[in-house]
């Protein structure tokens, strides 16, 4: 390792740095809160290193090209941080129910955001590979934090079929492999580009099983079955971070693999046929069945699979115009679907219920909390001035110009199906008569990450040029 | 048949059997002690392939460790004692599901032009630790990291919360 | 010699018994005893591409190496949220945990 590799894993180097650090003190740190600032200050301070790397022109590979430190690494190592900033705030008031257990928390935080951090910068498998495990065992343990039985069942659900899943994507990387006999994403491009036909029902299969292994990460149907128990069992500020980071963790390993490794036309066919399919199912499934949710994190599981069948549609579309839109989504999604579980989190700790229907009148007990989960859920339809509805335009315009105009016919009803429900939060808040007058607020840095998610999400649908021209880079920087 | 060939499919037979074992069995503790049989002979199945480091470390992680824990847990929570019905009613459709695999995938294998090299070889150990300490210095760091995770997560998970 | 196809089918045959196993079983340990199955299926076809095949080096060893290694720190979490489920339930029922439920 040279100092030039030490500097360009340093953002990563940093988070695990802390997260030793904040496991060590807790043993003697009396006020948690304090864990939480230095959790901050970690994040802070490998996102200030990040910037350096961006700004001072320090793009390139590390470590034997096994770590690529890109404009599209760069970007999404940005959205993990801030994703784990604004959970790590919302938690401080929701924390107090680990008990004695906090310093982990955030400790495992910031594991499982070193792990996205790598899964977004890795080039080769088995880097690609160990980093998912970071991340997934990071998450499985979150889930589980509330030690009850919900979450623990949330917990063991989650590992099992995560760890069924990483076999499934092994086999796949293991085929791979033995076809090329490199673990380098280019090298396995070019040795693809070589290979002779009749090997093609077996990097068929590969490509299958890859897919089923990241298809569990961003929840995709059919391999969705873990997402509405383990989101509704898991402590909500974890349901949030799965719900925003592990889904980009999952998108950014998706593009960074298929593009760059299996990017020939032969194999770009199939797999975006095959995205194409997941992308209808995803998007009709998790709208339909998120209608009849009683449970608010359950509608919300429901709904990430379908907002996961949207971004699939960008997968579909093979072009740069369709990754970009996939970046762009990622961040404006980022944004809305923080805000609203922020929302839910200082309601919910409040009313101590997940239940819609004990959200009847929020609107009168807390006018702040109910416009600003409002004003999310409505950014999550796609209706303007949100930045939902510019994501969609733009990665729906994408779809139509490589001519899957019958996918984005069958986006733009679903998202008009979502509406039902979606709404009937809305509803509910504003129509339904308070279960009791009494106000509900939340604590101030809980009250800081809603309005830095909400203000995001006007921001992006006000303005989004800016949002769209590096959207616009970091897809180009994808392939080199 | 050489003595090469024999061994291997006498253990390919123990892994098979420990495999089905695993999988039909109707007593945990039977799974687990099938699963330890298919285990080992995977261990001689790597020092067939020349793969003699990771022989050691498959009876040493798979055998020492991943079983006893198995057995502990099942111990621990008095799963041996009550015979429990075990298979879900998807049965007929995880019997489809994994033949239709087995069948594409050898099918498939045999079809392929693999890229063979002269000879099967092996690797020294120390060239192997050289390379682990070299070229896969990332993975083998956040390797710790990911363990240093496992321990944390058992630790908080499987204590006992003060009511 | 014995044929490069021979450890492969053996492979596929592991990996489809862990496939089966983990879609018909309902106990949670007997779940992941069928995924260490699958794991095993992974290592024996990357021990054997690196045997065999002209590629870089040895890195099919590495990669089953690293396999390994998660296999085992994702059994000792598993089995530690088994035992938490087994203490708070207090039933020697682990199976009840049913993961095809929609």
């Amino acid at each position: 390792m040279t100092f030039e590799d030490a500097y360009r894993l340093s953002p990563e180097l940093i988070l695990g740095f802390f997260a030793i650090l904040i496991v060590l003190l807790d043993l003697g740190v009396r006020r948690k809160g304090w864990l939480a600032a230095l959790t901050l200050v970690g994040l802070g301070a490998s996102a200030a290193w990040t910037a350096v790397l961006t700004a001072g022109g320090w793009q390139g590979t590390a470590l034997g090209d096994t770590l690529a430190v890109d404009n599209f690494s760069l970007f999404f190592k940005f959205l993990f941080l801030g994703a784990a900033a604004l959970v790590v705030l919302a938690s401080t008031g929701y924390s107090i129910r680990f008990a004695r257990f906090q310093g982990e928390y955030y400790a495992l935080v910031l594991t499982s955001a070193a792990g996205m951090m790598l899964m977004a910068s890795g080039r080769e498998l088995i880097t690609l590979y160990i980093s998912l495990e970071l991340t997934s065992l990071s998450l499985y343990a979150l889930a589980g934090f509330l030690k009850d039985p919900r979450s623990n069942e949330a917990s063991l659900k989650y590992l099992l079929l995560g760890a069924i899943s990483s076999a499934v994507l092994l086999y796949g990387m293991a085929l791979l492999l033995g076809l090329t006999g490199e673990t380098h994403l280019d090298a396995i491009a070019n040795a693809l580009g070589r290979m002779p036909g009749a090997n093609y029902p077996v990097l068929f299969l590969g490509i299958i099983f890859i897919v089923t292994g990241f298809g569990f990460k961003i929840a995709a149907v059919p391999f969705q079955m873990w997402v509405p128990d383990v989101y509704e069992g898991s402590p909500t500020p974890v349901t949030a971070y799965l719900s925003v980071a592990s889904k980009a963790a999952g998108f950014a390993i998706t593009l960074r693999v298929f593009t760059l490794a299996l990017g020939g036309p032969r194999e770009a066919a199939d797999w975006s046929l095959i995205f194409a399919i997941l992308a209808v199912a995803s998007m009709t499934l998790g709208n339909i069945l998120a209608i009849p949710q009683a449970n608010i994190k359950r509608m919300l599981g429901y709904s990430s699979i379908a907002q996961a069948g949207y971004l699939m549609v960008g997968l579909a579309t093979l072009s740069d115009l369709g990754r970009s839109g996939i970046i762009f989504f990622l961040a404006s999604y980022a944004f809305t679907n923080l805000g609203a579980f922020i929302a839910v989190i200082a309601i919910s700790h409040r009313i101590d219920s997940d239940l819609i229907s004990d959200y009847a009148g929020m609107a009168h007990r807390s006018p702040l909390l109910a416009g600003a989960l409002t004003f999310c859920l409505i950014s999550l339809v796609g209706i303007p001035p949100t930045a939902g509805f510019i994501a969609k335009v733009y990665l729906f315009n994408a779809a139509v110009q490589q001519g899957l105009a019958w996918l984005v016919i069958i986006a733009v009803v679903n998202s008009v199906i979502s509406a039902y429900y979606y709404l009937g939060v809305v509803k509910a808040m504003f129509m339904g008569t308070p279960l009791s007058l009494e106000r509900v607020t939340a604590v101030r840095p809980a009250l800081a990450a809603l309005a830095v998610a909400t203000v995001g999400v006007l921001v992006v649908g006000i303005l989004p040029e800016p949002l769209i021209s590096i959207a616009q880079a970091v897809g180009r920087s994808l392939i080199p | 048949m050489t003595g090469a060939q024999f061994l291997f499919y006498a253990l390919g037979l123990a892994t098979v059997m420990g495999g089905l074992g695993v999988v039909l069995s109707r007593n945990v503790v039977h799974s687990a002690l099938a699963l330890l049989l298919s285990l080992i002979a995977v261990a001689g199945i790597y020092v067939l392939l020349y793969a003699e480091f990771l022989a050691l470390v498959q009876v040493l992680i798979y055998g020492g460790a991943i079983v006893i824990l198995l057995l502990f847990v099942l111990m621990l929570t008095r799963s041996g004692e009550s015979p429990l019905v075990l298979d879900n009613p998807q049965k007929p459709v995880a019997l489809v599901v994994s033949l239709l695999f087995m069948a594409i995938a050898i099918v498939s294998f045999f079809l392929t032009r693999w890229k063979l090299a002269q000879a099967p070889r092996g690797v020294d150990f120390s060239v192997l630790g050289g390379s682990l300490f070299q070229d896969w210095v990332l993975p083998f760091e956040v390797a710790s990291l990911v363990l240093l995770v496992a321990l944390m997560g058992a630790i908080i998970i499987a204590r006992e919360s003060p009511q | 010699m014995i044929p490069l196809e021979h450890f492969l089918t053996l492979s596929g045959i592991l990996f489809s018994l862990g496939l089966f196993g983990v879609l018909a079983r309902r106990n949670a340990v007997l779940i992941l005893m069928s995924i260490e199955l699958m794991l095993n299926a992974v290592n024996i076809n990357l021990v054997a591409f690196s045997a065999y095949l002209v590629s870089t080096e040895f890195v099919g060893q590495v990669f089953a190496l690293f396999v390994i290694v998660v296999a085992a720190a994702e059994v000792g979490l598993a089995l530690s949220i088994i035992i938490a489920i087994y203490r708070s339930r207090a039933t020697s029922n682990v199976d009840e945990v049913d993961l095809m439920k929609w």
